[in-house]
């Protein structure tokens, strides 16, 4: 045993106990940076009112995108979850409007809808070996179907009796919703890393044949993957009926792209085995900040655009560049 | 024994010098250089206005060195935009769209923006649109946002009769002046929570029917025609829809079909195209907006049933005037686009000036447009 070796070892350890804080350093500093960019920009933009904002319309993506960073560490991906938010927000306010359920009933019910959609995308995915991309898809259809069947194509409005989910508590100026989603947050952060079931799925991510000759059967833990996604997206729907106030059967169009574009600049990995929950919040925030701030300068919508199209892409290059560098 | 390197650390040569701190930095510098580069191109080349007060508007001013008028303006960077903005007592006024990639709403923004490049002196202007029609969430969300904004008023044209309306009530409840244009509120929804909101725009029923009855004049009684519909959660896709059916009904003219294209081209095509083959003896669509008919002239021109069925739309826009020139497309109804967010704005700002004034609806005209109508005013 050469000297040299024991360096290195000691060396290696103290990297990668300086790595810890600086795993969110990257998404910290680009956060700060747009907020510092956009309060330089619009005078009215660093202001308690607009992250009062920000905070309270953020719930219902957050919580999607943690479903999705793990159905894209598993490798897999959900290309439904926009539909099955409607489809349980519509049975949601069905339920609530039409039937006179009580609120935790028909919360319950949609949640539970939601997350048998999910449990139904894993089971067709990995029993069948069929790709998620193909399954998800198909259940954007069903799911979206199911959402102007049950409301027969309307929007339905519930009214004040939800909304307390999502106002400000008083004195705390954020709403439960957001509490709820952070809470959700740092439960799937503690999921990811200290139980077998977030490690199951790094290690399926990262190579599922090998977990498969390893003895290990690969489909409870797909299943609990997609399952939980489904649940998570019913979670959601419940959030954004309530911050609406109508469950609306068009909603969530276009969510699963915005819930794969926080997690891909959080740096999750889009081909599977690697991923935080933590920095996808950060995806979040930076797409909410961006979209935000741009609203306020009254920036025209075609830079919009290309701008949050420009921010995706350098994100996930400065991603790799980093990752190269391990 | 010496270590071997781990096989999987392959490094590559373009990206091994680069220290960590350097690529985040990359990263925010880029992020830094977009955003600040990010209204200045189109927006300039749009307003020659000098340094209004707005914060968009500070862009081009300052890039252009024409802010004269503040005088201590710096041509650089945002220290000038802030020492150029003294504090203005003209009204921040939100105008709240669909999507501007539809041209009617973009039309609509447009003629606001040159409303307010006539009136700097008067308003502050901050257009905003959502991604699609039917992204209700991000819309609500930007009502919210334009209040933290410090909007004074808020225009919108709301993508949703009903969803948009508690975002409006604690826009109103925070004192923000709220004025609805294109699409109405739901009339029931708006009592139960307890707010008046003006609506200022066409009565989209009696524009449909202008249209059927144009339609109804060249067809006879007992043909076969289908209703392309709007997103049918939307006040002025139904209104629209029963101005059409009103006008077939008194001609007695059969409607065989009716579904919704999401007042999209696409859909509408698709659509059209197997209404067609279901019905052969269709003899016109009546689409409730442009967009929607384009996509059934297309399905019909595909069918190749030109001369046999008409096509009416709802709109004006450009596409579609230039298709009724050329006779593909019978008539449309103009509600004057371009002028609509105008109205509201005026609405808007008579409400700031006198704020205990009760404003009621206000109707905006619509005008049949044919082949005719574009002849006189080319």
């Amino acid at each position: 045993m050469s000297s040299k070796t024991v360096r290195e070892t000691s060396a290696n350890n103290s990297r990668a106990w300086q790595q810890l804080p600086l795993q969110y350093a990257g998404m910290a500093i680009a956060l700060i940076v747009l907020v510092t960019v956009f309060s330089l920009r619009s005078k009215t933009f660093f202001s308690a009112a607009t992250f009062t904002t920000i905070a309270n319309s953020i719930p219902d993506l957050t919580i999607v995108a943690v479903g999705m960073t793990f159905v894209l560490i598993v490798g897999g991906i959900d290309l439904s979850v926009g539909s099955v938010l409607a489809l349980a927000s519509s049975i949601f306010a069905i339920l609530l409007t039409d039937r006179h359920w009580p609120i935790w009933g028909a919360g319950i019910t949609a949640v539970l809808c939601a997350g048998v959609c999910g449990w139904i995308n894993g089971f067709v995915s990995a029993q069948y070996r069929i790709p998620a991309f193909i399954v998800t898809l198909g259940m954007l259809e069903i799911a979206r179907g199911g959402a102007y069947l049950v409301t027969n194509s309307e929007t339905k409005y519930i009214g004040s009796s939800i909304e307390w989910a999502t106002e400000p508590i008083a004195n705390l100026a954020v709403s439960p919703a957001f509490l709820f989603a952070v809470l959700v947050v740092l439960a799937g952060q503690w999921m990811l890393h200290r139980t077998v079931l977030g490690r199951m799925a790094v290690a399926i991510g990262t190579n599922a044949e090998t977990v498969r000759m390893s003895g290990i059967r690969t489909l409870p833990t797909l299943l609990s993957i997609y399952t939980l996604c489904g649940a998570l997206c019913g979670i959601a729907a419940l959030i954004q009926t309530s911050r609406l106030s109508t469950a609306d059967p068009n909603s969530g169009a276009g969510l699963e792209l915005a819930a794969i574009a926080a997690c891909v600049i959080g740096g999750t990995s889009l081909r599977g085995g690697s991923g935080s929950v933590i920095n996808t919040f950060f995806g979040v925030l930076i797409v909410s900040v961006l979209q935000s701030g741009l609203a306020q300068m009254g920036a025209s919508d075609p830079m919009k655009r290309i701008v949050t199209g420009l921010v995706i892409i350098f994100a996930v290059l400065v991603d790799s560049l980093r990752n190269n560098q391990r | 024994m010496t270590p071997t390197p781990p096989l999987h650390r392959k490094r590559r040569l373009s990206t091994m010098q680069l220290p960590r701190w350097a690529t985040n930095g990359a990263m925010a510098l880029s992020v830094l250089l977009l955003t600040i580069g990010c209204d200045s191109p189109s927006e300039s080349t749009k307003r020659n206005a000098p340094g209004t007060g707005s914060a968009s508007a500070t862009g081009p001013a300052s890039a252009t060195g024409s802010a004269s008028a503040t005088g201590s303006a710096s041509a650089s960077g945002e220290a000038g935009a802030k020492s150029s903005q003294p504090a203005t007592d003209k009204p921040k006024i939100a105008l709240v769209m669909k999507s501007l990639a539809n041209e009617f709403f973009s039309t609509m923004a447009e003629g606001a923006k040159k409303h307010q490049s006539e009136n700097t002196a008067k308003y502050e202007l901050v257009v905003n649109g959502i991604k699609d029609e039917r992204d209700l969430a991000r819309q609500s969300a930007l009502v919210d946002e334009m209040v933290a904004a410090g909007a004074k008023a808020i225009v919108i044209a709301p993508a949703d009769s009903k969803a948009l309306i508690p975002a409006l009530r604690r826009a109103k409840k925070a004192g923000v002046v709220v004025v609805n244009i294109d699409n109405k509120l739901d009339e029931d929804v708006l009592k139960q929570e307890k707010v008046s909101i003006p609506f200022v725009g066409p009565n989209n029923f009696t524009g449909a029917k202008a249209v059927g009855d144009f339609l109804a004049s060249k067809l006879q009684a007992g043909d076969q025609v289908a209703l392309l519909e709007g997103i049918r959660t939307s006040f002025n896709a139904t209104q629209r829809r029963l101005g059409f059916e009103q006008a077939m009904k008194e001609a007695k003219i059969e409607i065989v079909d009716s579904q919704s294209a999401q007042w999209e081209v696409n859909q509408a095509n698709t659509i059209a195209a197997s209404i067609l083959n279901e019905h052969p003896n269709l003899k016109a669509i009546l689409a409730a907006n442009d967009s929607m008919a384009l996509g059934a002239m297309a399905a019909i021109k595909a069918a190749n049933k030109t001369e046999q069925v008409q096509v009416v739309g709802f709109d004006n826009i450009s596409a579609v005037q230039q298709a009724i020139r050329e006779g593909k497309i019978l008539a449309t109804a103009d509600q004057h686009g371009d002028q609509l967010a105008v109205f509201g704005i005026e609405v808007a700002m008579q409400m700031l000036q006198n704020p205990n004034d009760d404003v009621s609806d206000r109707e905006t005209p619509v005008d049949l447009i044919t082949a005719n109508e574009l002849a006189k005013n080319p």
